[in-house]
């Protein structure tokens, strides 16, 4: 799906992302975690070309991107980001339906997409009609998806997609979400920092460090037979409640 | 000889702008001079016959003498055939000679010494002898404008107390001053300014002096009479000197020149339309002093508008049978409800269209400024800029551009109305968050259906207050327009402070005010029927 051959990217004088090659494959649900600063997001924003790195070159399909193949290659990618980012200015409906309706779909084949898309979001009907700021931080969030999904593209990008949500929220939102993966046969790659809900949707685990990949992996590898000390301390420090 | 002249010395601040940015009496004396005088100008009197019918523009100053005459003449020149306009009450002599020079008016009167001091100066700097009126007219007659013989009166500049003020304290010449440093003395602008003014009559003088006030011409007589001060400039033929009974003090060494009223007229009318123009010559040696102080008391004490005013003199002095406007209560109203239609769409006129171009060209400038911090910088700056010049100097730049009427003030509007719309659409578009932006981005979108579908909306209820701030700044500022011809608001307001007419003043402030309140509430609806709910306060 995408392959990254010898991508670096520097802010200033800190290298954020060290000279990389890696592929994400077809199908496959990836998980990049690490912490702050790792370079995660900013591989994340590679893939979508908010980023532009200083060297290498990105694959998507087989197509290096560049700023001609670019935007056809969006419309082939869902991108989802905390709390939504929907555009407050739009319901749900037309927040889902914006590009459809720029590139010329009719009323009933859009409408028909959106309904189809909250039946399998379970987000009610009824808040097809309001804006984002009368929404709940779930339903935004769903509706997001749903923007993501709505030209049906073949991969799908998460960027700590329930860091704003609380935890009952996340928790049946996350079960969702991986049904909706699974059940379409997506491609994901997702940027989290929680361990939990890396091993939840990762087919594999990428750690970051430094901006290096320290490991990739499932989550099993990662915790019986990790790459360093690093990997075992980033992999400990996440807390488990005591019942 | 007699003291001063009359107010030919706005052309003095005019033809330096630089002095415009530091003296906001200049303000109060372009405020003073305008009105457009609506109702002199040709009501009841329509003029509109075959299109070979000759066209005659007549311009005057912004005192009741010049527009009074500049009635006579329009009476002249209809009765000659002609279509006449006359472009009442312009801000000032250098307005008038640049507008007679490029042809934008026909004739105008103005006084001998004002063509000596002023509009020939720079000739005279050359080295022309402009001493004598035959050689004032023959360098007139170079630039292609004839000056006709004396009308009959010198308006000069004089100086001014009361009876009994002047009596009690033994005044009577200006030199008699010397002696009393107490004295506050209320000065109009043109005379603080003029070369012939103040500060050479002083020194001449050697008249020493605690306190002197500026003020507008008109108030100075109020402050007379209030005893707020003591003396003040006047004009010789003014008919307050007479109604106030003040003292005008002897010019006993002969310091101010003289003051002869003449028609400056442009060559090109006697061959256009010489009936015409031997019309309006009918106006040499037609007036004495006590029939032109005559005159304008009707308007300035009795309340007669200069159309009458002027037309009655003709009926009787050349035995002309010119239709007059009727002085009954009942076309009093009528006058009064025809001026506030024509002086509200005229404002209207100014305020739509300067705004419309002003947003047709703020918002892509603002858009432009949000996508590039260097231009915004660049643009923002020139446009605060533009703001920070008083919108009288403003007004003033776009006359040599523009000439005079409503062109150029729409103008002097559009630049007034940019800052606020520009502003605030760069503002709009630079506080929408940068995920936003970037989700509309990653959806596949080109830039321009970014902003069209995304980024335009959100930013539209800044756009939106900027240009309700625009519209609000501009129905004010509009009513200086009236100083060079464009009509609105601030006709009334201008003839209504020439001539102490506080109901007058009102027939413009009111409306104004009334428009700016309507603007307001317009725009405030329309920003809800605009907006996106999603973007309003929830209820």
């Amino acid at each position: 799906m995408f392959v990254l051959e010898n991508i670096s990217k520097s802010f200033g004088d800190l290298q954020v992302l060290k000279p990389t090659n890696v592929e994400f494959s077809v199908g496959k649900s990836t998980v990049l975690i690490g912490p702050s600063g790792c370079g995660k997001s900013t591989m994340l924003r590679v893939l979508v070309g908010l980023i532009q790195p200083d060297t290498g070159t990105v694959r998507f399909e087989g197509e290096a991107m560049t700023s001609q193949t670019l935007m056809a290659m969006r419309r082939r990618m869902g991108y989802v980001i905390q709390d939504g980012g929907l555009f407050p200015h739009l319901t749900a409906f037309e927040n889902v339906s914006l590009m459809a309706k720029h590139l010329g779909w009719d009323i009933p084949a859009r409408q028909s997409r959106v309904t189809e898309l909250a039946d399998l979001t379970r987000l009610p009907s009824a808040a097809l009609k309001r804006y984002p700021a009368q929404m709940s931080g779930g339903q935004r969030q769903r509706v997001g998806i749903m923007r993501a999904l709505m030209l049906d593209p073949p991969v799908l990008l998460f960027d700590e997609p329930m860091g704003a949500l609380d935890p009952l929220v996340r928790f049946d939102l996350q079960e969702d979400l991986l049904k909706i993966i699974r059940t379409l046969n997506k491609t994901s790659i997702m940027v989290t920092h929680d361990m939990g809900e890396a091993g939840f949707f990762g087919d594999q685990v990428m750690m970051l460090a430094e901006g290096e990949i320290v490991q990739q992996g499932t989550l099993d590898e990662l915790i019986h037979h990790p790459a360093n000390d690093y990997v075992t301390r980033f992999i400990n420090a996440q807390r488990i409640p005591h019942v | 000889m007699y003291k001063r002249n009359t107010e030919m010395t706005q052309r003095t601040s005019l033809a330096t702008p630089c002095m415009l940015f530091l003296t906001t009496r200049w303000m109060l004396i372009l405020l003073a001079t305008i009105a457009i005088n609506v109702v002199a100008a040709g009501r009841g009197l329509s003029q509109s016959k075959s299109s070979n019918q000759p066209v005659l523009k007549i311009g005057s100053k912004a005192f009741t003498e010049s527009v009074v005459l500049g009635e006579l003449l329009s009476h002249l020149g209809r009765d000659a055939g002609a279509r006449v306009d006359h472009l009442s009450e312009l801000g000032g002599t250098q307005i008038l000679w640049n507008a007679l020079q490029s042809g934008e008016i026909d004739a105008y009167i103005d006084y001998t010494g004002t063509i000596q001091e002023e509009i020939l100066a720079d000739a005279a700097r050359r080295g022309a002898h402009v001493e004598t009126e035959s050689e004032m007219r023959e360098e007139l007659a170079k630039r292609n404008i004839l000056m006709s013989e004396r009308i009959g009166f010198n308006n000069t500049y004089a100086l001014g107390m009361r009876e009994d003020v002047a009596a009690r304290l033994a005044i009577r010449k200006i030199s008699d001053l010397k002696n009393h440093p107490e004295l506050e003395y209320g000065l109009s602008d043109e005379f603080m300014e003029r070369r012939d003014g103040w500060n050479q009559l002083a020194s001449r003088y050697g008249i020493k002096t605690r306190r002197i006030r500026t003020m507008d011409h008109n108030l100075g007589y109020r402050g007379l009479v209030h005893d707020a001060i003591q003396v003040t400039d006047v004009y010789t033929t003014d008919a307050e000197i007479q109604y106030y009974k003040l003292r005008v003090l002897e010019d006993d060494l002969q310091f101010f020149p003289t003051y002869y009223a003449v028609l400056l007229m442009r060559a090109d009318l006697q061959t256009r339309a010489p009936e015409v123009a031997n019309a309006l010559l009918k106006i040499q040696g037609l007036i004495d002093p006590v029939k032109m102080s005559g005159m304008t008391a009707m308007v300035r004490l009795d309340g007669k508008n200069e159309t009458y005013v002027a037309g009655d003199f003709l009926n009787t002095k050349l035995l002309m049978q010119l239709e007059l406007p009727s002085n009954t209560l009942w076309a009093e109203w009528r006058r009064i409800a025809d001026r506030l239609l024509k002086t509200t769409l005229e404002h209207l006129f100014l305020v739509a269209v300067s705004l419309t171009l002003a947003i047709l060209v703020a918002i892509p400038l603002g858009i432009i400024s949000a996508r590039n911090e260097r231009v915004a910088n660049v643009l923002l700056g020139v446009v605060s800029v533009i703001q920070t010049l008083p919108s009288m100097a403003l007004l003033v730049f776009m006359i040599p551009l523009f000439g005079l009427g409503a062109v150029p003030a729409i103008a002097a509007l559009f630049f007034y109305s940019l800052l606020p719309i520009v502003r605030n659409t760069y503002a709009g578009l630079r506080q929408i968050p940068v995920a936003t932006r970037e989700s509309a981005e990653v959806l596949g979108l080109d830039s321009r259906s970014q902003l069209r579908m995304v980024e335009l909306p959100l930013a539209l209820p800044s756009i939106l207050s900027g240009i309700k701030t625009a519209a609000v700044i501009n129905v004010g500022t509009a009513t200086i327009g009236a100083l060079i011809g464009a009509g609105g608001y601030g006709a009334p307001i201008l003839t209504g402070i020439r001539l102490s007419s506080i109901p007058l003043i009102l027939q413009g402030a009111i409306p104004a005010a009334a428009m700016a309140v309507l603007a307001q509430w317009a725009f405030g609806k329309l920003e809800k029927k605009l907006v996106s709910p999603g973007l309003q306060p929830q209820s």
